[in-house]
């Protein structure tokens, strides 16, 4: 028995250890791991007491079962029983320690020893007394309890109580002698007090898991109603442009063209200043296309990435602007495509609002957070409640559970922070 | 005058090819890809080379890539790099080497054939040769700058138009001004901005698009 209960300890322990590695962020030292584990290490510690000290019994195998289970699931409902067990065996101690106590003081011999002494077959006899009885004998009231007397009659107590073998308590009780409640009335105060101790602490557990469960839930729905409404206003705008730029170009461009023919016989020269402003046309129409792509997305950003189209970014801003920059590789296309038209957007502003002279972009991106930091010498006051601008960025980047900070008091400089977590992909192939 | 043409779409190929044999341009080779376009270039050594930036496989700026790694190989070999976007980033990394023999230029320039065959031969010939948008995005940044500042609005034209590649005589006809009226202005921009005067064309231009880039 003693075997199978430090195989499936150490089994479990090892479980809980190998999984404490997520729990723990991937961090390898061993006290993050510890601390991952939580106190569900403490609980395969008080199983094995409890087992010493009550013996194999439902309770006490029930509680080293649980105490595994928890050290292994943490935070689960395992936690939860394991904590009521520990307050079931603390109430049951407390009963045994009572009914020790009358025994004590009715001056019966202690049947300890013999219980010790005697051999397996009589054990065996003992254990088919039924819980039921075995229970009502616990309970110290009616007064009724039936002492047995003679000594070797003597039931061992804990068989009373629980019918199923005792452990080696009982030893020590004997060797106590009438005193030998004390002991076990200090075992069952401390297990309630840790059951007690833990019920607030797995019911607390799962509060915060819920409750933490609660507000992702609340947050993914408001960000996908965000990414929702944002693609559709995008595809909005996009058809808006069309419809009203390069498409009417185009068909004017066409009606120039049809009438260029037409005139092409009568009057050569009319016609070829028609052709003429139809190539005009096409060109405008041409860039205006052109700068509709770019705000859907800037092909220096699927060409090159983030790093890149940043840089093309600062070449094109009206501010002066330093780059900081440490990102080795690409990152996922949305999330590359996000933080380009926020650092787009912060830079306007330093432009625009501000009225910046220099700007300072710092990009890094470590522990699979991508953070940038863009800073101005304008003039401040900035308040992404105020614009529609860094309120759009802010939904945008929520998507991807990224934040944006704004730090701009009256008279600047602006600071603006950006974060959003996400993987490196690759490292950086094309040379530049 | 030998040309190599790289360009994935069909339809723009053709016309290109179309255009330049028109205007008496001799095709080496007209190729579709990345690759192909660097071993074309390096094998035919061609005197310009016509380069779309996006390109197959990856559909990336492959053909810039290409065209880049081709310089390094073959210093000053005439690339004209011809582009949906002008990406003032890419402009950089073409006049990084300060080789000349280089343009970058959107593909509707295309439609003034003879201003994109007259910029195709300044690149043949080693001149440097510049989109007016890079220019002109160039120019807008340093606008606030102390000495671009104390720019006549006349000079600013001329620079703008020396920026691009254009020849004084180029510069004239275009503002309807006498040739020495464009080097007098030169001369005077030379002097505000502190640049050191040259009579080489390309020599010029480079210095003015250094000075802008900084």
């Amino acid at each position: 028995m003693g075997l199978v209960v430090a195989i499936f300890s150490i089994v479990c322990a090892v479980i809980a250890w190998v999984r404490s590695r997520d729990r723990a962020g991937g961090s390898r030292s061993w006290r993050c791991r510890v601390k991952a584990m939580g106190w569900g290490v403490l609980l395969l510690p008080i199983a094995w007491i409890a087992l010493w000290l009550f013996g194999v019994n439902p309770a006490t195998v029930g509680l080293l079962l649980l105490s595994g289970a928890a050290l292994i699931l943490l935070p689960g409902v395992a936690a939860d029983l394991a904590a009521v067990l520990l307050i079931l065996l603390g109430l049951y101690g407390l009963a045994a320690a009572f009914a020790v106590y009358k025994y004590a003081r009715q001056g019966v011999a202690w049947a300890g020893a013999d219980y010790i002494a005697k051999p397996a077959a009589a054990h065996a006899k003992q254990v088919a007394i039924s819980w039921k009885t075995s229970i009502a004998t616990a309970v110290p009231h009616p007064p009724k309890v039936v002492i047995p007397s003679p000594p070797p009659k003597v039931v061992s107590l804990h068989q009373d109580i629980v019918s199923f073998r005792p452990g080696p308590w009982y030893a020590a009780l004997a060797s106590t002698g009438p005193q030998g409640y004390v002991p076990v009335l200090l075992a069952a105060f401390l297990f309630l007090a840790f059951g007690l101790w833990l019920v607030p602490r797995t019911l607390g557990m799962h509060y915060l898991l819920v409750s933490r469960l609660t507000n992702r839930v609340q947050r993914l729905s408001e960000t996908r109603t965000d990414a929702v409404d944002t693609a559709a206003a995008e595809l909005r705008r996009v058809e808006r442009d069309l419809h009203d730029g390069a498409q009417a170009r185009l068909v004017a461009l066409g009606m120039s063209l049809r009438a260029a023919e037409r005139l092409f016989a009568a009057s050569p020269g009319a016609a070829l200043a028609l052709v003429g402003e139809a190539r005009e046309m096409s060109s405008r129409a041409l860039t205006e296309l052109r700068d509709l792509v770019r705000g859907i997305h800037p092909p220096v950003l699927a060409d090159r990435g983030l790093g890149d189209a940043v840089r093309a970014l600062a070449l094109d801003a009206p501010v002066a602007t330093k780059l900081d920059m440490d990102l080795p590789g690409r990152l996922a296309e949305p999330v590359e495509s996000a933080a380009y038209f926020a650092v787009a957007e912060v830079l306007a502003n330093a432009a625009k609002h501000a009225q910046a002279r220099m700007v300072e972009i710092h990009m890094r991106h470590t522990g699979d957070v991508l953070r940038i930091a863009v800073t101005d010498d304008g003039i401040g006051g900035a308040d992404p409640a105020m614009g529609s601008g860094l309120r759009g960025v802010e939904r945008r980047l929520g998507t991807f559970d990224g934040i944006l900070a704004v730090n701009s008091p009256p008279g600047g400089p602006t600071i603006v922070v950006i974060e959003v977590p996400c993987a490196l992909l690759s490292l950086k192939t094309s040379s530049s | 005058m030998r040309v190599v043409v790289a360009e994935d779409l069909f339809l723009l190929r053709d016309g290109l090819v179309r255009l330049l044999e028109a205007h008496g341009f001799e095709i080496t080779e007209a190729v579709s890809t990345g690759p192909a376009l660097l071993r074309a270039l390096l094998t035919y050594r061609p005197d310009v080379a016509i380069v779309d930036v996006r390109l197959p496989p990856s559909f990336t700026d492959e053909g810039l890539q290409a065209a880049l790694a081709a310089r390094r190989q073959v210093p000053g070999l005439p690339v004209l790099v011809l582009s949906q976007y002008v990406e003032q980033l890419y402009a950089r990394e073409l006049l990084a080497d300060q080789a000349g023999g280089v343009g970058y230029l959107l593909k509707d320039r295309v439609f003034n054939d003879d201003q994109f065959v007259e910029a195709l031969r300044a690149v043949a010939g080693g001149g440097t040769v510049m989109d007016p948008d890079v220019v002109s995005k160039l120019l807008v940044r340093r606008a606030r700058d102390e000495p671009v500042t104390r720019l006549s609005p006349r000079e600013r034209e001329v620079l703008a138009l020396m920026a691009e590649g254009r020849s004084n005589s180029a510069i004239a006809q275009r503002l309807f001004v006498t040739e020495k009226a464009v080097s007098k202005h030169s001369t005077s921009i030379f002097a505000k901005l502190d640049l050191a005067p040259s009579d080489d064309d390309n020599r010029r231009v480079l210095a003015v698009l250094a000075y802008l880039n900084t």
